[in-house]
């Protein structure tokens, strides 16, 4: 899996939790999405993490900046997995 | 989870949408489903897409607590709101609720709510010396620690009137201090244990224990706990427990406001017992121990008979015939349930739907505080639709499960149970024999009424030979003086002039009972000797008797005759009909050990009126 895989996997997971449509690039933050408050962020990682099969250690998510660094993170974890 | 439809319906801004997102809410099991409907109902709201017939009130409902009081607002104010419970959210700020209670000048007591939800902290809830110490140390401070949360809710309550709710504590998963932890007090484990029993045991009235212990135990310890979210941002616990607790308060809160439900209606076959009775008779029906199935349909009744000392009725719902549906509950030796147990007992052909309202008027209870349950979906739907008021409940494929299904339905969950509760069932028993006495006396017309019963007597003819010879031949109990007689002697019968003889075929609504009545007679002068009368117990008390005898009269009289005699010869199966001819308006005229004798005389005799439609009647053409 690389990237490009990773986030066309994370944009079914935007589609469902989200009512606007996002197009997901590596460079889109949660400050660009509206609806990606700090609620909505919660159920979006619970989400993630079910999908990815893969569980993010303690205050790693909050240091990816962008959406980019976000499936980095993911594929790193995914590696252990 | 396929949330597409929901949201076109949004975007499109139909109704239809509240009722879609109740019925997920309802059946969501994961957090992030309930979340996401959760964020669909606000953006609803947003745009403006507003449930239809809100209340006119919302409960002001205060959620303070020891730990991230969010997202778990969000999930209850969603649960609330989709039950038509809208709340008025007040969340305290992390971990302050012990100010927010004491200071009087707080913003929770301006916001002035109607119910407040504690989450006490966790981590305060520990002894704090040696697990070696003497058991009524540890005892005193779990005490300490249960009145300060009794405080803290009176302090509430009497500053505001709310109802209070607060959760107890989690207990430990992991294996520390292994078989050692529960021979002392000292152990989380056990203080924890101590302090939620003597925190339920003394709640007074007005606050309500958000058993926080059982919920974790019931999706298991380790699935409830998440220590990475509380080093995040400070979540109590696991997402998949947050959606319990989530509706264990809500549920909570609806009880505040909602009656628990007072009658459980049952259905029979493949209910209480497995198999059709009609069809399977009283042997083949699989209840009791010599089964897998057998026992599990009794474990069922076991529960539901344990209902009724917490003060449930019990009623039986079921399309069948009275006696045959009936006869589980007088003879089977394994039912646990028994008539005395039954409120209301209706086995009929009428709809579901309509026997549960009568049964509501003759309790006198709204059909609000009525559930149904029945392992046909058919049934269920036909409540439903025609009586919306009762809660249905339909069985799942494997009677294993039923149990769990009632134990978990939420529907008879009492808050105080008294001596009174236990006696109801007698009290209603009552009030409903005497509604049945009072409605046999005046309905019984109207219930002949509508069975639409019509009636074809013939004369005996060729091709019935074989069929009256077989019923002359079988027939007990209706039989006033059992002569048998082969099929020749039948036709000896129909070809003598001194004879008459004819037969009764019956039919109602629900089918043909075919042929079920027989007379024979004698003519011996001015006198009608009835010779032979049966019929078929099936159809006793319709009024089939009380044509036959017409018949008979309007018969003897174009045979000029002046009177009927008619004899009771006695067996072991006709003791029913011993006094028969008095009720028919006979007179006895001789009486001895093996024989009574009647009379009736014919000139003042007036047909009797029924509710049977005749047809043809005999020796006459057709």
């Amino acid at each position: 899996m690389n990237q490009a895989e990773v986030i066309a996997q994370l944009q079914t997971i935007f589609d469902t939790v989200f009512l606007e449509p996002v197009v997901l690039t590596p460079a889109i933050s949660a400050n660009d999405v509206p609806e990606w408050d700090s609620l909505t962020h919660i159920s979006l990682m619970v989400a993630v993490e079910k999908s990815f099969g893969v569980r993010f250690r303690v205050g790693e998510v909050e240091n990816a900046k962008n959406v980019g660094e976000f499936a980095e993170l993911i594929l790193k974890r995914k590696q252990e997995a | 989870m396929d949330i597409a439809p929901l949201k076109t319906l949004l975007l499109k801004g139909d109704l239809e949408f509240w009722a879609q997102l109740q019925s997920r809410t309802r059946a969501a099991v994961d957090f992030e489903e309930l979340f996401l409907l959760s964020s669909l109902r606000k953006k609803a709201h947003a745009r403006k897409l507003t449930r239809p017939k809100p209340p006119k009130e919302k409960l002001r409902l205060a959620i303070i607590g020891g730990c991230s009081l969010y997202p778990l607002h969000e999930l209850v104010e969603h649960l609330c709101e989709v039950e038509n419970f809208p709340v008025e959210l007040w969340q305290g700020d992390y971990d302050n609720y012990l100010s927010e209670i004491m200071d009087d000048a707080s913003g929770l007591y301006a916001f002035a709510p109607n119910v407040v939800f504690l989450l006490p902290a966790e981590r305060r809830c520990f002894y704090t010396g040696k697990l070696t110490d003497p058991r009524e140390h540890v005892q005193a401070e779990a005490q300490r620690v249960v009145d300060s949360l009794l405080e803290l809710a009176r302090k509430v309550n009497g500053q505001t009137g709310a109802e209070v709710i607060t959760t107890n504590f989690m207990l430990p998963v992991r294996h520390d201090l292994g078989a050692f932890r529960s021979r002392t007090l000292g152990s989380d484990w056990s203080f924890r244990k101590w302090v939620n029993l003597e925190l339920g045991l003394n709640a007074p009235s007005f606050l309500h224990i958000c058993d926080w212990e059982f919920l974790a135990n019931r999706i298991g310890g380790l699935a409830a706990r998440d220590e990475r979210s509380w080093f995040e941002s400070k979540q109590p616990c696991s997402s998949a427990l947050l959606v319990e607790l989530a509706r264990e308060v809500a549920q909570l809160i609806f009880s505040l406001k909602r009656a628990p439900k007072k009658v459980l209606v049952l259905d029979l076959d493949n209910t209480l017992w497995g198999g059709v009775v009609a069809d399977d008779g009283l042997e083949g029906i699989e209840l009791g121990d010599t089964s897998p199935r057998g026992e599990a349909f009794k474990a069922f009744q076991k529960y539901i008979a344990a209902l009724k000392p917490r003060g449930v009725l019990l009623a039986v719902c079921s399309k069948n015939d009275f006696a045959k549906a009936a006869e589980p509950f007088e003879k089977h030796p394994d039912m646990v349930l028994k008539m005395e147990d039954i409120v209301s007992f209706k086995a009929n052909w009428e709809p579901k739907s309509e026997n549960i309202r009568a049964m509501a008027a003759e309790l006198n209870l709204g059909l609000d505080s009525f559930v149904f349950v029945d392992d046909n979906p058919a049934e269920i739907e036909i409540v439903r639709q025609f009586v919306p008021e009762v809660t249905t409940i339909l069985l799942g494929p494997d009677p294993a499960d039923y149990v769990a299904q009632l134990a978990d339905c939420r529907l008879f969950e009492p808050r105080n149970i008294t001596g009174e509760d236990a006696e109801r069932t007698q009290q209603y028993r009552s009030d409903v024999q005497r509604k049945n006495l009072e409605a046999s006396v005046t309905d019984m017309a109207s219930y002949l009424e509508s069975l639409q019963m019509a009636a074809v007597i013939s004369e005996f003819t060729p091709v019935d030979v074989p069929r009256l010879s077989q019923l002359i031949n079988k027939s007990n109990q209706f039989n006033l003086t059992t002569r048998r007689r082969s099929e020749a002697e039948v036709s000896a019968v129909m070809n003598d002039k001194n004879f008459i003889g004819y037969s009764v075929r019956l039919k109602d609504k629900f089918g043909d009972h075919g042929l079920i009545s027989i007379v024979i007679g004698e003519k011996s002068g001015d006198m009608l000797q009835v010779d032979t009368w049966l019929m078929s117990c099936r159809v006793l008390k319709r009024g089939v008797e009380e044509e036959v005898l017409n018949e008979l009269v309007r018969l003897a009289k174009s045979k000029n005759c002046l009177r009927l005699e008619g004899a009771f010869l006695p067996t072991p199966k006709n003791e029913m009909v011993r006094d028969f001819y008095l009720r028919m308006g006979f007179t006895l005229t001789a009486e001895s050990e093996t024989k009574r004798e009647f009379e009736l005389r014919l000139e003042n005799f007036l047909p009797v009126p029924t509710k049977i439609k005749i047809i043809r009647r005999a020796y006459e053409s057709s």
